[in-house]
């Protein structure tokens, strides 16, 4: 589905690159997707443990769920112990503002156990694929607890005729963290978002700005995407940027960065449809996801995509 | 083990928090504070962390008791992270400058300049050793010039500067530096700020958790020199 100002057009996927022009930049999402659920067991028996953002290889927030169905907050207590096979995982603090997340701290590497232990994220919606499914063709930097996924449909043959039409696919790096918990706050104002490690390398930056400059546009491969982007902006144009970035798009402060974005859809009342509404309007996204519910659109990471115009394409 | 910390002004606030968190992480603690109830206090509600903590109490302006705090570090394995957290607010009410007492203004420069670089001085060849992190407390009050702000703020405005100063001098020495503006919090110095006033819109000092989780997931030496809001929205880490 493509939305623009004067309403919504319905293609396959593989129409992309004819909806695209020459001289515009595509940017994705390098990240790639961790096995990051493990399997722990403590005082309140067998528990799930998804990893959601790494600070050190053994400092992570995590989300302790009673299973990949059923979520938190679980009744935890700071410094108690949780068992992932031999290794010791130690129960911190609440994410401020967030009680279904906690800072937890191993005595071994997170990147061995969920080597050894590890299955991808799921949810209710959907079966827990093999690790393969959860990776995109630009996925080289370990790091997603979820898959970056609006990059999945772009295949080796889709990203062949891109190039053949004269466009360009630049990356960034923006490590997933857990995307349940924003069912906890339902008034978009008061969500609490925490900060995901990004990286926005010069090549990208210099990308982005000679892109405007030539008078192309440039679509965001993802709401991550637009979160790395955004915060890499200057009045001057993006600049190479790399940390943490605790960045939250709503229609108060808006986008400058980029031009489009090729997502899939989102629940209602998340911070991705609150950024949606920065980019094209609530009117706009309202009229969309009507649509889409007519046209039976599927939603979810495995669904289907999503293209709107920041203004009407010419 | 992750190393040896010193936090001062850790009986409450920011301070405590800190402590707390940086037990959680496996650091060594010394901890201090002027008030020895509440340093007590922190020390008992750390009992059990596994790691090994001494508080002392006393004031930082007093030579004999930073000599007791780096002796301590030392006889521990040598401090690897300093956090200079403990701060006077100056008169309360805050007066404006032309009307400030001058002794009064000294205390609060001896307190929140001059004893973060003496322990830094005092302690430098742990740090190097350990090829440690300093971390100065700051606040807003060094940026904008905020009426009746002027005594606290100009003595965290010449922290900060001591901090930048401070990160290229010790560089070659493989010491790193940060300053770090925790943002506004529900706290007793916000309270003795603002008395008689309604603070609690202010977020509890745990907010800043996030923000020390990933300080000190770092490399010293790649954000040496850099001042941080931990309330913000972006933890850069320079090019």
């Amino acid at each position: 589905m493509v939305s623009r100002l004067d309403g919504e057009t319905h293609h396959a996927f593989t129409d992309l690159p004819w909806l695209l022009e020459s001289g515009d930049l595509l940017v994705v999402n390098e990240s790639a997707t961790l096995p990051a659920s493990l399997p722990a067991t403590g005082r309140l028996g067998e528990i799930r443990l998804n990893l959601s953002t790494r600070f050190a290889d053994d400092l992570w927030l995590a989300e302790p769920r009673w299973t990949a169905s059923r979520p938190g907050p679980l009744p935890l207590i700071e410094a108690e112990n949780l068992k992932i096979g031999e290794a010791t995982a130690h129960v911190l603090q609440q994410y401020p503002g967030i009680s279904r997340l906690r800072f937890v701290r191993f005595d071994t590497p997170a990147s061995l156990l969920m080597a050894k232990y590890g299955e991808p994220i799921h949810y209710s919606y959907a079966p827990a694929y093999p690790m393969p499914n959860y990776q995109t063709l630009f996925s080289r930097f370990p790091g997603s607890v979820e898959m970056p996924s609006a990059a999945r449909p772009i295949t080796r043959h889709v990203r062949d005729l891109l190039r053949a039409h004269g466009i360009g696919i630049a990356g960034v790096i923006l490590h997933t963290g857990v995307s349940s918990l924003e069912i906890e706050n339902d008034v978009v104002e008061h969500q609490v978002l925490y900060p995901e490690i990004f990286r926005v390398p010069e090549a990208t930056a210099n990308a982005v700005n000679a892109t405007h400059a030539h008078g192309g546009r440039v679509i965001a491969v993802g709401t991550t995407v637009v979160r790395a982007l955004e915060t890499a902006w200057t009045p001057k144009g993006v600049r190479a940027c790399s940390g943490a970035t605790g960045l939250y798009i709503n229609p108060a402060n808006g986008v400058h960065a980029i031009d489009g974005l090729l997502t899939g859809l989102h629940d209602p009342v998340t911070s991705h449809l609150a950024m949606l509404c920065a980019i094209v309007g609530l009117g706009m996204v309202k009229r969309a996801y009507a649509d889409a519910i007519r046209n039976r659109y599927l939603w979810h990471e495995f669904g289907d995509s999503h293209l709107l115009w920041r203004q009407a394409a010419n | 083990m992750k190393g040896i910390a010193l936090v001062t002004g850790a009986g409450r606030g920011l301070g405590r928090i800190l402590a707390t968190f940086l037990s959680g992480q496996g650091y060594d603690m010394v901890i201090t504070a002027r008030t020895s109830s509440e340093l007590h206090e922190v020390s008992k509600s750390l009992d059990g962390t596994g790691v090994r903590l001494v508080a002392i109490s006393g004031d930082i302006t007093d030579p004999a008791h930073r000599t007791r705090l780096v002796q301590q570090t030392g006889a521990m394995g040598g401090l690897a992270l300093l956090v200079n957290n403990a701060s006077d607010l100056g008169e309360i009410p805050r007066p404006e400058l032309v009307s400030a007492s001058l002794d009064r203004f000294r205390l609060t420069l001896e307190t929140n300049l001059v004893a973060p670089i003496a322990l830094i001085q005092e302690s430098l060849s742990q740090l190097e050793k350990t090829r440690g992190l300093i971390v100065n407390i700051s606040s807003d009050a060094s940026q904008e010039g905020y009426e009746r702000w002027g005594i606290y703020g100009s003595s965290k405005a010449a922290l900060d500067l001591a901090s930048k100063t401070l990160a290229a001098e010790l560089r070659p020495r493989h010491v790193s530096v940060v300053s770090v503006d925790p943002g506004d919090m529900r706290t007793r110095m916000q309270q003795d700020a603002f008395p008689g006033e309604d603070i609690s819109d202010r977020p509890l000092p745990e907010v800043t958790l996030p923000f020390w989780a990933w300080l000190v997931s770092q490399d010293p030496a790649r954000i040496t020199g850099m001042r941080y809001q931990a309330q913000g929205t972006l933890w850069e880490i320079p090019a």
